[in-house]
């Protein structure tokens, strides 16, 4: 290359002639080198489950899986010679039982905030919102000495009862809601509806959208929900997958490091499909708890 | 009256507990024996404990950079996420808002693994650049680093998401008005974009404020704490929560644990109110 063909080259000035600008390549080059330590440690996660056992995990960086049947064998081997099963039945109850609560209990004090005047209605909304500011460090100890001296330590219901008055989902279910016409709630009326019948076949059918982000987003901070379990269930019998998660990699485990990933990876997967699935609804109701707070 | 059941659940797991919580506070209180009224006593023994010093240090040092650090990614990230078009914005978004779906747990684990002595994907990669092994979670003088990375990996999505919600708001012509004017793209982000995301932001940043004093699942897991032993090597990574949360569990001291959430939620209080004041401060100018 002639001395002149490199300045040529180098010329912020000839760069402009290319498809893309300076500017621009940087822009993807930047995008894509965060794109890659965003997903990365993730994805090397999938890579050391499925591979033979014993490959180090380190030497080569484990760009991509390099045996499949290693992996499955690997899943196979700590859903049937660990408790890691019964961890996953403990956590998806524990979620889906959070879940269902937190929508029923919510969308019904929603439905009379939002639509009806009722006596204490200013003083008790005012009291929920501002619980929105109370830190968990306030509550987490008095709750936890609460739930013991209900009997409730190492129950199912110790750990989804007292997280079902969610102040957040409240609020969310209120904002929307607001939104449904009056008109159509006293047209129903006229019609003869009870109240109940207001609510089930008007406010709930209507507030659908905002029962689905409520319940993914309740999905997701239930499943990794580390510091209740851990306080509130700590016998084996009520393991939930973080709490497993954290006795793997714990440093007197006695697990390998396939083992350990692939317990990791098991409990990734919910999370991920989810997200998979229903990426735009989360990311609305993150944005919305943003623009809204 | 329906709002009836999430009422009742609230004041007792809600109003309850902090009311009971301020009871406790002000005793002796540790399961076993009976309660003895202790006034301030609690205060005073967590206030003149080498461990609360210790945690505050860390907690000063960690928000001093995990919440510049934190919302400045974010906000570069939405910035990048936002000057691309259709498809490829679409991927870049899903790409970096992936940390944020998976549990803080797993993220601790994951980079736990990430940031072992000798073998580790970390130290191997240093290791191409002639580096020796550090060992990242061992280390005192690394330890505090290793959590704040795993937490604006974690975190750094989630800000961006709300940033992102906030900039499409933005009137176009803002823009063209300020091309127009030879506004660079600089002055554009300084003088259009900061001002008018200036709520976006401060909500990000008061809520990193917030989640951040309250830090707990990456440190605990990346220190592999157990409520015998917590804080990693010399305490490097002792935060508040995992100091109120030792007292309760470690030494059944829940009456000091009551009152160490109270201090937490003094400062917190105070840090909104004092983030509030800048704000209207803000507004003033």
């Amino acid at each position: 290359m002639t001395a002149e063909a490199i300045t040529a080259y180098s010329n912020p000035a000839r760069a402009v002639a290319l498809p893309f600008s300076g500017w621009a390549l940087l822009k993807w080059i930047t995008a894509a080198c965060i794109a890659i330590v965003a997903v990365f440690p993730i994805w090397w996660m999938v890579n050391v489950v499925f591979a033979e056992p014993g490959t180090p995990v380190s030497l080569n960086p484990r760009l991509y899986p390099t045996s499949f049947s290693a992996g499955i064998s690997k899943i196979l081997m700590i859903m049937q010679e660990t408790d890691y099963m019964k961890a996953y039945y403990v956590s998806v109850a524990y979620s889906l039982l959070t879940i269902a609560g937190v929508l029923i209990i919510g969308s019904m004090a929603a439905f009379e905030f939002a639509l009806f005047e009722f006596p204490g209605k200013r003083i008790l909304f005012a009291t929920v919102m501002l619980s929105l500011m109370v830190p968990t460090a306030v509550t987490i100890i008095p709750t936890y000495l609460l739930t013991a001296s209900l009997g409730w330590l190492n129950t199912m219901q110790g750990l989804v009862v007292p997280g079902l008055a969610s102040a957040f989902g409240l609020f969310m279910l209120i904002q929307f809601m607001k939104t449904i016409p009056r008109d159509m709630i006293e047209a129903a009326r006229l019609d003869g509806a009870s109240h109940f019948q207001l609510y089930r076949y008007i406010a709930l059918p209507l507030s659908k959208n905002a029962l689905v982000t409520l319940a993914i987003l309740t999905f997701m901070k239930t499943w990794g929900n580390f510091m209740w379990p851990l306080i509130v269930a700590p016998s084996p019998e009520l393991y939930t997958v973080g709490q497993v998660v954290g006795l793997f990699n714990s440093p007197y485990s006695h697990q390998t490091v396939d083992i350990v990933m692939t317990a990791n990876l098991l409990a990734a997967l919910p999370p991920l499909l989810f997200f998979l699935i229903f990426q735009r609804k989360i990311v609305e109701g993150i944005a919305m708890s943003g623009s809204k707070g | 009256m329906m709002v009836f059941p999430f009422m009742l659940l609230f004041a007792v797991f809600f109003l309850y507990p902090i009311a009971s919580g301020l009871f406790y506070s002000f005793h002796d209180w540790n399961a076993t024996t009976s309660t003895r009224f202790v006034g301030l006593g609690n205060y005073q023994r967590i206030l003149a404990s080498r461990d609360f010093e210790k945690a505050m240090w860390n907690l000063g040092k960690y928000i001093a950079i995990t919440v510049p650090l934190g919302i400045s990614v974010a906000f570069g990230l939405a910035l990048l996420v936002n000057s691309f078009k259709g498809f490829w914005s679409n991927i870049f978004r899903s790409a970096f808002f992936l940390p944020v779906v998976l549990p803080a747990f797993l993220a601790a684990t994951v980079w736990r693994w990430i940031y072992t002595p000798n073998f580790g994907l970390l130290n191997m990669i240093l290791g191409w650049f002639g580096m020796g092994s550090i060992n990242f979670l061992n280390d005192t003088g690394t330890m505090l680093y290793a959590a704040i990375a795993v937490d604006v990996w974690v975190s750094a999505g989630f800000n961006m998401v709300i940033i992102l919600a906030g900039l499409k708001n933005i009137p176009k012509d803002y823009y063209e008005a300020a091309r127009l004017d030879g506004a660079s793209r600089l002055q554009q982000v300084r003088y259009i974009t900061i001002p008018m995301l200036y709520p976006v932001l401060f909500f990000v940043t008061t809520y990193g404020f917030i989640s951040a004093l309250q830090v707990f699942d990456v440190p605990w897991l990346l220190t592999g704490s157990s409520f015998a032993s917590y804080g990693g090597r010399q305490g490097a990574l002792l935060f508040p929560v995992m100091d109120m949360m030792g007292r309760g569990f470690g030494s059944l001291r829940f009456g000091q644990a009551a009152a160490y959430g109270f201090i937490l939620t003094a400062i917190i209080m105070l840090f909104t109110a004092a983030m509030f004041a800048l704000r209207r401060k803000g507004y003033d100018r």
